[in-house]
């Protein structure tokens, strides 16, 4: 996520509802004709239950991937003062780096993630 | 008998008579670390689950705008969770670089232990025991003191490093 903030695309996986800069995502899409290969189901975030929707990333290096998620919820402005980055603690101990940060929604900390990164872990 | 006053910043080389620690039940004993370690005591409040955390790390919290990780000591040392509700109470310290809640089953608060009642901590190098820098009393019984900053750098050590493709 830029910290100057931006777009966010909101998405669920399995419980939980996550943010992710929408220049992040290339399109979103069906994962039904999506090849095996290309789609990406467990990563950092969990496993999805649905599988219902896929938001296709460019990992910057590579092919495009399709992250399978259960629901793409829509999409939400945040301004820079709303982004808060990951506390030093938790950055040190989370087995992923794409968890970047937070923004606040509904009062409640909205974990942000960062696409490419979440592929890339996973290729 | 007076309440307790507090650590007396004139006197940091600790060369009074009593010690000051904060004191947390925790894993169902008394567990103290220094005293200027915490900023402040809080409720827990909603707690916002991090995917990808090691069982020590059970989310995040606010606080006053701040997003805050929580460190769940028993899940650290393997004697089990701290029982996590909207009403738990956390003690909010600086260790080092790292700003984290310790979640505990209470608080206590400010404890003053006579320094002469102090002694080294039992030999044990497993679980919670080795993480003590000693052993006390007060009135209310006998207090386990945690080197906390050690804990919190050993959690940090014990996670898998991110990148590492765990």
């Amino acid at each position: 996520m830029n910290p100057a903030g931006g777009e966010l695309l909101l998405f669920q996986v399995g419980t939980r509802v996550f943010g992710a800069a929408v220049d992040g995502a290339v399109r979103i899409g069906n994962v039904r004709d999506v090849p095996a290969e290309a789609l990406v189901v467990e990563t950092a975030l969990g496993p999805p239950f649905a599988r219902d929707r896929g938001i296709v990333v460019s990992p910057r290096q590579g092919e495009e991937r399709t992250l399978v998620v259960d629901q793409v919820l829509g999409f939400r402005s945040v301004g820079a003062d709303e982004v808060q980055p990951l506390p030093a603690f938790a950055r040190a101990c989370l087995s992923s780096t794409a968890l970047t940060g937070f923004v606040m929604m509904d009062d409640a900390p909205l974990l942000l993630v960062d696409l490419p990164t979440l592929v890339r872990e996973r290729s | 008998m007076a309440d307790p006053k507090p650590p007396d910043p004139r006197d940091p080389s600790g060369a009074s008579a009593e010690a000051w620690f904060f004191c947390l039940r925790l894993l169902g004993g008394r567990y103290a670390f220094d005293a200027p370690l915490v900023i402040e005591v809080v409720r827990l409040g909603p707690l916002t689950r991090l995917p990808a955390a090691p069982s020590f790390l059970p989310g995040v919290f606010t606080h006053r705008g701040e997003v805050l990780p929580v460190l769940d000591v028993g899940q650290l040392v393997g004697q089990g969770a701290v029982p996590l509700r909207p009403s738990t109470r956390a003690a909010i310290v600086h260790c080092g670089p790292w700003k984290v809640a310790v979640v505990s089953e209470a608080v206590e608060g400010l404890v003053a232990i006579p320094r002469r009642q102090l002694e080294p901590p039992p030999a044990e190098s497993s679980g919670v025991a080795e993480f003590l820098s000693a052993v006390g009393r007060d009135r209310s019984g006998a207090i386990a003191v945690l080197d906390l900053p050690r804990l919190v750098e050993a959690a940090r050590a014990r996670a898998v490093p991110a990148g590492s493709g765990a």
